[in-house]
């Protein structure tokens, strides 16, 4: 301690300087009042902090306190604001010691309040009835824990025991095997466009799934959900699992192809994706049913929208009409193909016209067929062959350069045709079809003598088919047939004669009526030199088209001469398409000779004689080629 | 897993969701039971009287078991979250349902063709056949 420095702290003598002026004299704050450093301290007093004790110490001296609170009270008033905060407390402080004196009043004078002495030991209860209490309580808590837990257990088990109900779960898995699935926030949301088919339809086919409550849920076991199976499964099938479907894609969707002959139906063919018509759309229905009806709605929708599309665009001679939900195109002249979207939501509303599909359903399966493969060709690009190449041109147009193609090939390869068209040429092919079979059918039953027997060919394709077509006559088949063929295109057929000739001809069936009739006579008239070369006799003349004679309306008449093996008899054969075959017979040198005098000798007669008409329907055979055979046989003998 | 790496955020953060739902479920079913325990030991110190400490810890214990139901109904919920999650984001299954599905129709489609095929050619020479007799018969 004897070396410490002795450090003295005080406050400075001085005043605080208030001011510093330009020539170095401060000007000191006049010091202050001695009021005014009271309030300054009294500030720094934190009343907060004061403790009970205090307090009940003033309470003790109370009376004391309130003679120097009106005091300092009557003291401080002019210098309001720096003691106001101990002004409150001590305001606040004098109205508890108020309320105090008063019930202290009060309790003194024991009629109004009595003050009983605070118990201070806790109220003896029964330990056993606590435990009971407790016990009580724990049994309360176990009971509300066993309930809990019996509802989960009954809930499991009665998953469990009914399996008849299938799982949520299981049911979902399937669906998600089947369908395109995924959650958006708390709902599932599918997907049953063809979009990931190749589809460029903007309309989404979004469905959503839930799960069907408890009490919707029919009793009847159900079906188990075989998601592969389109047949008929029981409408009422119990599943855990509901799907909403937007109301645009409720219901059934067909397209309806209709061919219409000035304004007769000729055939219509109704497409439903569903196979038969009558699939209902009912409220419980599975939901495979359910969906996969919804996407023959989407399918059927795009469809129609892809050939109204077209059909607008399509600058046909006669121009496409779409009225609606109609689509009007015209075949070939006076036939109509008209192809409807029909949508009905209306469980009982059946197909309007489900007693005209008598017909095939060809047009049905092409116009489905046709838009897959649009689907098909938008996911499946030709692979590019460097494999940097670009992706997209065809194969043919890969080549197209090594192959040095011109302009000419190029604007080809760019032609595509659209959905329309095909149909179309589909429909004109059928037509074309149909009057090639009706043509032939009523000339093989017009026309009994030559058999004409066709054949159609099994390999064809929508727009080209085949038909062989084979003249002969019966019993004489292995001696003469003239066989034709004739292609079957879009608006043309082409016919291929016997001896290799080509014939193209228009969609009119009067010209291949005509051809028909032109090859029969030309069969008959070959079939008989055949005959005659087999009797021995000569073919002396033949001539396909015959110069002389009545005009025939159409073609000409073919005729041939044929000469018996002796020389001396002659027959003429003259066929026509109109009336028929006609056959002479003349006799040459007549069996008895007389000479005269212009004819000396008998050698003239050999120069042919006069020819004389054979009634053919008169004479025995069973066809023209039978009766050729009697006539040549009898004249052959009578010789 | 290198696939369970590339899952996208969102996946991520609801896989994450799913154990923290789980974690707290598990931990509030431990903890009432913990504080049931305690209160059935019933020694605290308060200033209630004894009756009405008897009938709130009887409360309370109820509340409890209540929670720990709840967590194991959560937990039940939360079992069927992940099944759901998982039959929706399960591509290697789905991938095998539909190769599963694509071959069955290929062989269906296979097989309808055969069938098609030899009925065609059977109705083709039996076409041939009636053709041949109808057109030779005088009846038609």
């Amino acid at each position: 301690m004897p070396y410490s420095v002795n450090i003295s702290v005080e406050a400075p003598i001085e005043n605080q300087i208030h001011e510093i002026t330009y020539d170095g004299t401060e000007i000191y704050q006049p010091p202050l009042s001695l009021s005014e450093s009271l309030s300054k301290y009294a500030q720094k007093i934190d009343f907060s902090k004061t403790s009970e004790v205090e307090v009940k110490k003033e309470f003790s001296e109370t009376t004391e306190d309130n003679k120097l609170e009106a005091d300092s009270k009557e003291t401080f008033q002019s210098n309001l604001w720096p003691w106001d905060t101990v002004r409150n407390k001590l305001r606040s402080a004098l109205q508890e010691v108020c309320v105090l004196a008063d019930v202290l009043a009060i309790a003194k004078d024991k009629r109004y309040m009595v003050l009983d002495p605070v118990q201070q030991e806790p109220l003896e209860t029964k330990s056993m009835a606590q435990i009971y209490a407790r016990k009580k309580a724990l049994s309360g808590a176990a009971n509300v824990l066993l309930t809990g837990a019996e509802r989960l257990k009954t809930s499991q088990t009665e998953a469990a025991r009914n399996r008849t109900v299938p799982d949520f779960h299981i049911e979902l898995l399937r669906l998600r095997q089947n369908w395109r699935l995924k959650k958006v926030s708390n709902t599932i949301i599918g997907d049953l466009s063809y979009r990931t088919a190749g589809s460029k339809y903007i309309q989404t086919g979004t469905f959503e799934v839930s799960k069907t409550e408890e009490d919707e849920k029919p009793a009847t076991p159900p079906s188990s959900p075989s998601p592969l199976s389109t047949g008929p499964v029981v409408p009422k099938t119990n599943t855990a699992l509901k799907v909403s479907i937007p109301s645009e894609l409720k219901g059934v969707a067909y397209i309806e192809v209709l061919c219409r002959k000035d304004q007769d139906d000729l055939c219509s063919a109704n497409i439903n994706l569903l196979g038969n018509g009558h699939t209902t759309t009912h409220p419980d229905m599975h939901w495979q049913q359910k969906l996969e009806a919804a996407q023959n709605v989407l399918f059927c929708k795009e469809l129609f929208n892809q050939l109204a599309k077209e059909a607008v665009q399509l600058q046909a001679p006669i121009p496409h009409m779409v009225v609606g939900n109609q689509i009007m195109a015209t075949v070939l002249p006076g036939i109509q193909l008209i192809i409807g979207l029909r949508h009905s939501t209306n469980v009982e509303k059946k197909p309007a016209n489900s007693g005209k599909t008598e017909h095939d359903h060809v047009l049905e399966h092409s116009l489905h067929q046709l838009l897959r493969e649009v689907h098909h060709k938008n996911t499946h690009h030709p692979f590019p062959h460097p494999a940097t190449g670009p992706l997209g041109p065809s194969k043919k147009r890969m080549c197209a350069g090594p192959m040095a193609a011109d302009r000419y090939e190029l604007l080809e390869m760019t032609k595509t045709e659209t959905l329309l068209e095909q149909i179309i040429k589909q429909a004109q092919h059928f037509f074309m079809r149909m009057r090639t079979e009706y043509v032939l059918d009523t000339i093989a039953k017009e026309v009994k003598d030559p058999l004409i027997s066709s054949h159609w060919n099994t390999l064809n394709s929508p727009t080209q088919s085949c038909v062989k077509i084979n003249i002969s006559t019966h019993g004489y088949d292995a001696l003469c047939r003239t066989p034709l063929v004739i292609h079957v295109g879009e608006k043309t057929l082409k016919c291929i004669c016997r001896d290799g000739k080509v014939m193209y001809m228009s969609y009119e069936p009067q010209e291949l009526r005509d051809l028909v009739f032109c090859h029969i006579n030309q069969h008959q008239i070959l079939a008989v030199q055949a005959l005659a070369k087999t009797m021995g006799w000569q073919s002396l003349a033949n001539s396909n088209h015959l110069g002389t004679g009545a005009v025939e309306p159409l073609g000409n008449a073919s005729s041939c001469l044929l000469a018996s093996p002796t020389g001396d008899r002659i027959i003429a054969v003259r066929c026509e398409p109109q009336s028929g075959v006609q056959v002479s017979v003349a006799h040459s040198p007549r069996t008895d000779f007389f000479p005269s005098r212009l004819v000396t000798e008998r050698k003239w007669e050999h120069l042919g004689g006069q020819f004389r008409d054979v009634r053919l329907e008169k004479m025995e055979g069973r066809n023209f080629l039978h009766k050729m055979e009697l006539l040549m046989a009898s004249l052959t003998s009578n010789s | 897993m290198s696939g369970q790496r590339s899952l996208p955020h969102s996946k991520e953060a609801l896989l994450k969701l799913y154990r923290t739902r789980l974690k707290d479920d598990v931990k509030s079913m431990l903890e009432n039971f913990e504080e049931i325990v305690k209160l059935a030991k019933g020694e605290h110190d308060t200033q209630l009287s004894r009756m009405t400490q008897c009938e709130q810890d009887t409360y309370e214990m109820h509340v409890r078991a209540a929670n720990i139901v709840r967590a194991g109904e959560s937990l039940m919920k939360l079992v069927s979250d992940i099944k759901q999650y998982l039959i929706l984001n399960d591509f290697p299954s789905v991938n095998e349902a539909i190769t599963q599905n694509s071959k069955l129709f290929r062989t269906k489609q296979s097989e309808c063709d055969q069938k098609l095929m030899s009925l065609r050619d059977d109705i083709a020479a039996d076409l041939y056949d009636l053709e041949e007799e109808y057109y030779n018969s005088i009846n038609k």
